[in-house]
């Protein structure tokens, strides 16, 4: 460790050059020279660096002191190629959040085709996910009223894009108010929209953005609903309905259900809703409600609270029609139109059963004056279907795009029961994402209440018991990323049950079932039941499924990283390279790939097998990188992974820099209360010990600790790493009692999680021993050793570095203890063993050197002596050049 | 002794993790865009973006359990990103890097200048994260996501006082490195 003031540049010099420049940026210009000649203590260049600070605080002016607003507007402009695969880019036709979707031309074989490109697609990859389930979901429906997926690519850079029909048509109402439609012109149109949208929602897809400006009309009178999904991301908003006020474009919820304006569960009855303002703008040439004007809040309000009037009622009506059948239409319309989900039309089949029921002469199967009890009535005679259609229903676009991989199985018919059961737990998840990433103490208690109200809402579904499992099982996992682990197994557990009652004891869900127990299991330390649960889960997924499907592979990868966390590196490193080895073969599995390799970097780390950790852990962060981006909680873990190597070789300042690296993304990503916050800090704070900045150390600790305990619970390892850290400073620090309470806590947290077998066990009783001693008991201490050394005998390879460097430390204690016969033994053996390592532990060697020079020398053995005091002589000097 | 432990892939899952700024991202993108199809004259303010983002998103159920500061603190990041990204873009094409992409309205646009300065500020609040990742996260939150003192301490969990002597250490900081870069 260096101790001169040298000018390297760093977070001390830096932090040195701040106190100056903050001393003395108040004072007079004249006057600061002078000043700060006097507190540099002779370094010149000191003085310069906060003079050129100094310098840029009198100075306005500077690019920070602008706001951006042209440089942004330029640089967001948007750009378009000259061709894309086959096609030549004829104009923009629109863009979005996602993408950019431009008119092209195929020059090979002509004709027109809409593209839409993934707009930064490094940014994320659930965007490139989300866009590609997209293009899935549209490949899916093939129907002659949607607009139909052509082709679909990547540009040189990974870019995907796809092609789909490009329709020139006019907008619905458009259509009906220049054409002067009559009113069996406007229904059958409206029956159209209704069958493309029924299509849709047999293939499970919801559109939940109909509105006029995404169903055109074309010239010959077709109607075309357009890119699915697409059009919600590419025009909030449609023509008439606009609110816009100075280029503020919010959501205008003329077509939104209240469910959508409320955020609540979507189904397909939002579609239905949707049909029914659609039908009712058909009808009076205007929307049911006047929004125009209002704020999005207000507007929300309004949807929300009032009824819409009757169609028949609206002066003004572009159609004509009789009494009754004015009565007919009202009840069509307000019954789409039910602000509860439950009391409309359960499905757009319904709806349009009706619609023919009306245009056949015949009466609807609803009717105005029993609306109520007759929706009710159809809804408990239909109880099961709509449970099914809303099911199905969850299959929002938005939510569709998690769920990539799995709606690749779809197209198996097999799978179509997993899939709809794969939804709901899509729609689940959704909900609460917002809540997911925020454990902090001010802002969950709002995701907790929406757990629990997600689960009070599961228990009053009276759902059938495969859907019941689904949304616990969801449910369950959600608990389980808020740290709410009890409840977590209460949910999975339940879910498991159920499943075993609905589906037998063998069967695909069953099994994925119990792989999510066995990951839960692991990560509250039960390692014994979590591998039983996995290795049964992974026999069951493996009689069902290819040997080489996804999830197969990554059940693997679960088990390895369970034998892993049990301590049993060689079982873990076999079962981890099989998961690499099938996730390397299979594109598109990149983020599994790259999980997996961690693992496996870690169990070459804990067998002391550094260069093929670090060969690992530097791959696994091109990956993550290229994946992520450079600022993701992923790339931070690989960072302090690699921080790790430097750190377990001794080059802490080396060490410092990734951790800190990693800390920062953390916070950013996080906030400075979350788990993984913590944890972060606990591994800078890690390296700042050794480089001996205690009290800076010490201030993380204690914050990342009482995080630890508030999510993990009080026996928990993290919560047992962060005591070690604890401990060491109290020792270092003199406090010895409150070292040894540490440090006890943490071996008893080890032995509880490991049921004695650990080798983190020995690494905390060593620790304790090492305070006994200090304490003035030396027997106690001895006995701690010896301890210490039978758990590394047990749990460790022979040559692991661990091994010696217990016996050295023991030798240490033994030596203190007056007992130089039985140290030199110790401290020998341990010397020996770390001596042929290729990268030897130095200050462990030191110590070793240092206590046999004295015990040789005790004993008489002078030859000896001089040799291992030669050793530490030159090993000093190398350390000070 | 104590070891380094390595750590595991993290207690959320990567959807999970990542969810949050790709809906910011979305949304902010789609703003700069509705923005420039409404007025194309108009100059889009980053921290009104955020704002609008936010207006816009406060209400979906991805967000409800996300108060506004954090939220800016998460748009403020993929603020830096889409203008760095769009900035190397730019950049590239200006050295003629073989990008094959064109500017679509290319003659109406101002000289490339600013791409530079973006890409400047962002190798020097990285070099300023090295030294100290709070004042690099306090220049970040308020310059990219408009966030004030009151919301950045919020987020950070720091007093006002360690926000404003952070930021005017970082202003000078980064000025001197961009002088000297740009």
């Amino acid at each position: 460790m260096n101790s001169g003031t040298q000018a390297e540049p760093g977070p001390a010099r830096w932090r040195r050059v701040q106190d100056l420049f903050h001393a003395a940026a108040d004072l007079p210009a004249a006057e600061q020279r002078a000043f700060l000649e006097a507190r540099s203590e002779g370094d010149p260049a000191l003085v310069a660096e906060v003079e050129a600070l100094l310098l840029e605080d009198r100075t306005p002016g500077s690019f920070l002191d602008h706001s951006l607003p042209e440089l942004a507007g330029h640089l967001l402009g948007t750009e378009i190629p000259g061709r894309m695969g086959p096609y030549k880019v004829v104009r923009l036709l629109g863009e979005g959040g996602m993408g950019v979707v431009y008119l092209v031309e195929r020059e090979d074989v002509g004709g027109r085709a809409a593209l839409k490109l993934l707009r930064d697609a490094w940014v994320s990859p659930s965007r490139r996910a989300r866009f590609l389930a997209e293009q899935r979901t549209l490949a899916q429906l093939d129907h002659p009223a949607i607009a139909q997926l052509h082709d679909a690519g990547t540009l040189p850079d990974g870019t995907p894009w796809f092609a789909m029909e490009y329709v020139e048509g006019v907008p619905l109402t458009e259509y009906c108010r220049s054409h002067g439609s009559g009113l069996a012109e406007r229904l059958r149109l409206f029956r159209a929209v209704c069958e493309a949208v029924q299509h849709a929602h047999r293939h499970a897809v919801i559109h939940r953005d109909l509105k006029p400006s995404n169903i055109l009309v074309k010239a010959d009178g077709a109607v075309k609903l357009l890119d699915f999904g697409i059009a919600k991301q590419l025009d909030p908003t449609g023509p008439g309905t606009d609110p816009t006020r100075t280029g503020l474009r919010l959501m205008t919820p003329a077509y939104a259900a209240p469910e959508q304006v409320e955020g609540g569960r979507l189904g397909v009855q939002t579609d239905v809703y949707a049909l029914g303002v659609l039908l009712f703008e058909l009808l009076a040439g205007r929307l049911p409600f006047e929004l125009t004007g209002l704020s999005p809040h207000e507007a929300a309000r309004r949807v929300l609270e009032q009824e819409p009037p009757r169609p028949s009622q609206i002066p003004g009506r572009p159609v004509h029609a009789g009494r009754a059948a004015w009565g007919d239409l009202d009840v069509l319309c307000l019954t789409a139109m039910q602000r509860d989900p439950g009391r409309r039309y359960p499905s757009v089949e319904a709806l349009i059963r009706d619609l023919d029921h009306h245009l056949a002469g015949e009466p609807l199967d609803a009717r105005p004056d029993s609306l109520a009890y007759r929706a009710g009535k159809l809804l408990r005679r239909n109880a099961r279907a709509v449970l099914v259609t809303s099911a199905v229903g969850v299959a929002v676009l938005g939510v569709t795009a998690y769920a990539a991989v799995r709606l690749a199985r779809a197209r198996d018919a097999v799978a179509a029961e997993a899939v709809r059961t794969q939804r709901i737990q899509q729609f689940m998840l959704q909900l609460f994402e917002g809540g997911t990433g925020e454990v902090g103490p001010s802002s969950d208690v709002r995701v907790v209440d929406l757990l629990d109200r997600g689960v009070r809402e599961a228990q009053s579904l009276e759902a059938e018991p495969a859907v019941e499992a689904e949304l616990l099982q969801t449910l369950g996992g959600i608990a389980q990323n808020l740290g709410r682990l009890d409840q977590a197994e209460t949910l999975l557990t339940r879910a498991l049950e159920l499943r075993r009652t609905a589906f037998g004891a063998d069967h695909p869900d069953v099994a994925r079932s119990l792989v999510a127990s066995g990951q839960l299991a692991s990560a509250r330390g039960k390692y014994d039941d979590a591998e039983k649960e996995i290795r049964d889960g992974l026999a069951m997924l493996r009689r069902h499924l290819a040997k080489d499907d996804p999830e197969v592979a990554r059940a693997i990868s679960g088990l390895g990283r369970v034998l892993e966390n049990a301590g049993r590196y060689p079982e873990g490193i076999r079962e981890l390279s099989e998961a690499v080895r099938l996730q390397s073969r299979r594109p598109g599995l990149e983020a599994d790939l790259s999980a997996s390799m961690t693992e496996l970097a870690n169990c070459y780390f804990y067998t002391g097998q550094y260069a093929q950790a670090d060969a690992l852990n530097q791959q696994v962060l091109a990956i993550d990188r290229r994946l992520y981006g450079p600022r993701h909680p992923h790339v931070a873990d690989d960072l302090i992974n690699l921080g790790a190597v430097q750190f377990e070789g001794g080059n802490y300042s080396k060490a410092e820099p990734w951790n800190r690296e990693a800390l920062e993304i953390m916070i950013a990503w996080y906030g400075p209360d979350h788990p993984e916050t913590a944890s972060a800090q606990t591994i800078l704070a890690r390296t700042l010990l050794r480089l001996e900045r205690r009290d800076e150390a010490r201030t993380l600790l204690t914050h990342a600790l009482a995080t630890q305990e508030r999510v993990y619970g009080p026996v928990h390892p993290r919560v047992a790493s962060t005591l070690n850290e604890l401990g060491i400073i109290a020792r270092d620090q003199g406090r010895l009692d409150d070292a040894a309470a540490d440090f006890r806590r943490m071996a008893d947290i080890y032995e509880q999680v490991h049921h004695g077998k650990h080798y983190l066990i020995g690494v905390a009783l060593s620790n304790l021993a090492d305070v006994e001693q200090r304490r003035g008991h030396p027997a106690q201490a001895q006995e701690l050793f010896r301890r210490v050394l039978a758990i590394y005998k047990e749990a460790l390879p022979e040559d692991h570095p661990l091994q010696g460097i217990g016996r050295v430390r023991f030798g240490h204690a033994l030596m203190a203890a007056g007992q130089p016969g039985e140290a030199a033994t110790q401290s020998r053996a341990g010397y020996d063993l770390l001596v042929k390592r290729k990268d030897p532990p130095a200050i462990w060697l030191n110590m070793a050197r240092q206590d046999l020079g004295t015990a040789y020398r005790a004993l008489g053995r002078a030859a000896d002596a001089d040799r291992f005091q030669e050793e530490l002589g030159a090993a000093n000097a190398t350390v000070k050049k | 002794m104590a070891r380094a432990g390595p750590r595991s892939s993290g207690v959320l899952d990567a959807g999970t993790r990542d969810h949050l700024f790709s809906a910011a991202y979305d949304e902010l993108r789609r703003l700069a865009a509705s923005v420039r199809r409404d007025d194309p004259s108009r100059t889009l303010s980053p921290t009104a973006l955020v704002n609008e983002a936010w207006l816009k998103l406060a209400s979906s159920p991805e967000f409800t359990a996300t108060s506004a500061a954090h939220f800016k603190r998460i748009a403020a990041r993929a603020m830096r990103q889409v203008l760095v990204e769009a900035a190397r873009r730019r950049s590239a094409r200006k050295r003629g890097g073989g990008a094959p992409l064109v500017t679509f309205d290319e003659d109406t646009l101002p000289p490339e200048a600013g791409s530079e300065q973006v890409l400047a500020l962002d190798t020097a609040l990285e070099a300023l994260a090295r030294l100290e990742p709070r004042q690099a996260l306090i220049v970040e939150s308020r310059f990219f996501g408009g966030l004030d003192v009151r919301e950045t301490c919020e987020v950070l969990g720091v007093s006002e006082a360690t926000v404003l002597r952070d930021w005017r250490a970082a202003r000078a900081f980064l000025a001197h490195e961009l002088r000297h870069t740009g």
